[in-house]
């Protein structure tokens, strides 16, 4: 039962997860800053929605991060 | 040194980030140890204990080097920063071919966000082609060939699903933790995140070769490995200074210009980048392979024993090529000579001898494609040479050994760079850098 719950909740959680990742805007990001595109990395600030997208990340991943976990102890018991 | 070290805790801000960059770090190391949902962890560990003591051949070394280990464990971040890094080269490459892509890119900046947006796109569906292919390769058995355990013990369809699926979010969040690292801390966070996955698996692979080799051959491996160290930082460093010339300009009261300053063009202008992305090019053909299940198949045959075997000819060759052809592709997209030309003209600044604009342009052009000779043939070869003569690890598992070829220049590189961009910081604030 638990374990279904669990189940459940992460793919819920990997999805909005890998929905809100995309939703962040990746300036500065990985090998394409590294493409030429040096000067844009620091002329914007993150903005207010940034902010509030990345706190939202954070608890999902938080959330996500315990599923996985949870479902590791429950196999092992 | 350890000054250097302490004047960077003591700034607020670099602390910060280093603070940052440690954190981001301990978070990906973490999700690396972590099972993935569904897979039985004694059944790994006893897979892995055959497998490193047996002398067979490791098919996947190096996309397990450069997930650190995670890839076989079937951890949540087990797929790494490779989909991205195989997202980013895809992209690249398709701006030369499709003209929408290239238009983008002309545009600036906004183009640049939209060809970042595809390429995080591309990640998550490349993540989710991998992460079926290790999957369906963890249950057929082949991850491990040879070894009889379950490593998904549940059957259903639908612990594949949650796994996939949390295996695809493990990539995201690898992907967004890059990002945070370059945005917030310190280095390019991919890059960084690779040195991280190559550098933990030193001490193991150090300890395995003093045990199964004996103390002389250990040493004899580190000796090596510091020449290699000390050879690439050597050429890494290596640039030619041509001579730039200011006018003097008077601009209202004051006076400026008239100062002679030089143009410094690295020999290895490129970096590592060109092989992280031949490394991961070559892996390519072996995730299509993977897809199509079947191990018979004269395809799937032909690209083990020509493309993935590292001690093929072919193989050694094609990363040779390969090495070459991104280091002139890549020096080409970070140095523009025509842009180059354009702002030394507009700040009065001439090379001796040359006149300003399009002969500068070429000038510029000319010089630097003869630089990147010599620097893409040392890249190639000390990417390469591993797979020659340093046979001290099991048949075919070179390039996966930290201590040759394409880890060392990965791990030199990402260090310098990362420690020259901590030396800026400094000099800001007027301290003493690491380097003299």
């Amino acid at each position: 039962m638990v374990e279904l719950v669990l189940n459940i909740v992460l793919v819920l959680t990997s999805i909005v997860l890998i929905v809100l990742i995309l939703l962040h805007r990746g300036k500065g990001g990985g090998l394409s800053s590294m493409f030429g595109g040096a000067a844009s990395a620091s002329l914007s600030g993150s903005s207010v929605v940034e902010k509030n997208l990345n706190r939202l990340t954070v608890f999902c991943l938080l959330v996500w991060a315990i599923c996985v976990v949870g479902l590791g102890i429950l196999l092992k018991v | 040194m350890l000054q250097a070290f302490a004047a960077a805790f003591r700034t607020p801000d670099l602390r910060r980030k280093l603070l940052f960059s440690l954190a981001i770090i301990a978070v990906y190391r973490l999700g690396a140890s972590v099972p993935g949902p569904g897979v039985s962890v004694p059944a790994i560990n006893s897979c892995l204990d055959q497998a490193n003591s047996g002398a067979q051949q490791d098919v996947y070394s190096l996309v397990n080097l450069f997930s650190g280990g995670a890839l076989l464990r079937l951890s949540v971040f087990a797929l790494g920063i490779m989909p991205y890094i195989t997202a980013s080269i895809i992209v690249q490459l398709l701006v030369v071919v499709i003209p929408r892509f290239e238009m983008l890119k002309k545009e600036g900046q906004s183009g640049q966000a939209k060809l970042t947006q595809y390429t995080r796109y591309l990640t998550i569906a490349l993540a989710v082609l991998q992460s079926t292919g290790i999957i369906a390769l963890a249950r057929s058995g082949q991850l491990f060939p040879g070894c009889a355990q379950e490593l998904i013990p549940s059957n259903s369809i639908w612990t594949t699903i949650v796994l996939v699926i949390s295996l695809t979010a493990g990539t995201a969040v690898i992907m967004w933790l890059g990002e945070l690292l370059t945005e917030k801390g310190i280095g390019n966070g991919m890059s960084v995140l690779i040195f991280t996955s190559i550098a933990a698996r030193i001490p193991a692979e150090g300890g395995a070769i003093l045990q199964s080799r004996g103390g002389l051959i250990f040493t004899l491996v580190c000796v090596l490995a510091v020449l290699i160290i000390a050879s690439v930082i050597y050429v890494e460093q290596a640039q030619r200074r041509i001579p730039v010339q200011y006018a003097k300009r008077m601009v209202g009261r004051r006076m400026y210009g008239g100062t002679s300053t030089y143009l410094p063009l690295k020999v290895n202008q490129a970096g590592v980048i060109p092989v992280i992305f031949a490394s991961s090019l070559l892996y390519l053909p072996q995730l299509l392979t993977q897809l199509q299940g079947d191990s018979t198949g004269a395809v799937r045959r032909f690209v083990e024993d020509y493309l993935v075997d590292q001690t093929s000819s072919v193989h050694i060759a094609v990363y040779f090529a390969l090495i070459i052809f991104f280091t002139y592709f890549y020096v080409s997209i970070t140095f523009n000579p025509e842009e180059r030309a354009d702002d030394m003209k507009r700040y009065g600044g001439f090379i001796p001898g040359i006149r300003p604009g399009r002969p500068t342009a070429e000038y510029l052009q000319y010089v630097l494609s003869r630089i990147t000779l010599p620097g893409s043939i040392y890249l190639g070869l000390v990417a390469v040479l591993p797979n020659f003569f340093l046979s001290v690890t099991q048949e075919g598992q070179n390039q996966n050994f930290p201590f040759g070829g394409t880890a060392v220049l990965i791990m030199v590189g990402v260090g310098l760079e990362t420690v020259k961009q901590i030396e800026t910081q400094l000099n800001q604030r007027n301290y003493e850098g690491f380097l003299r």
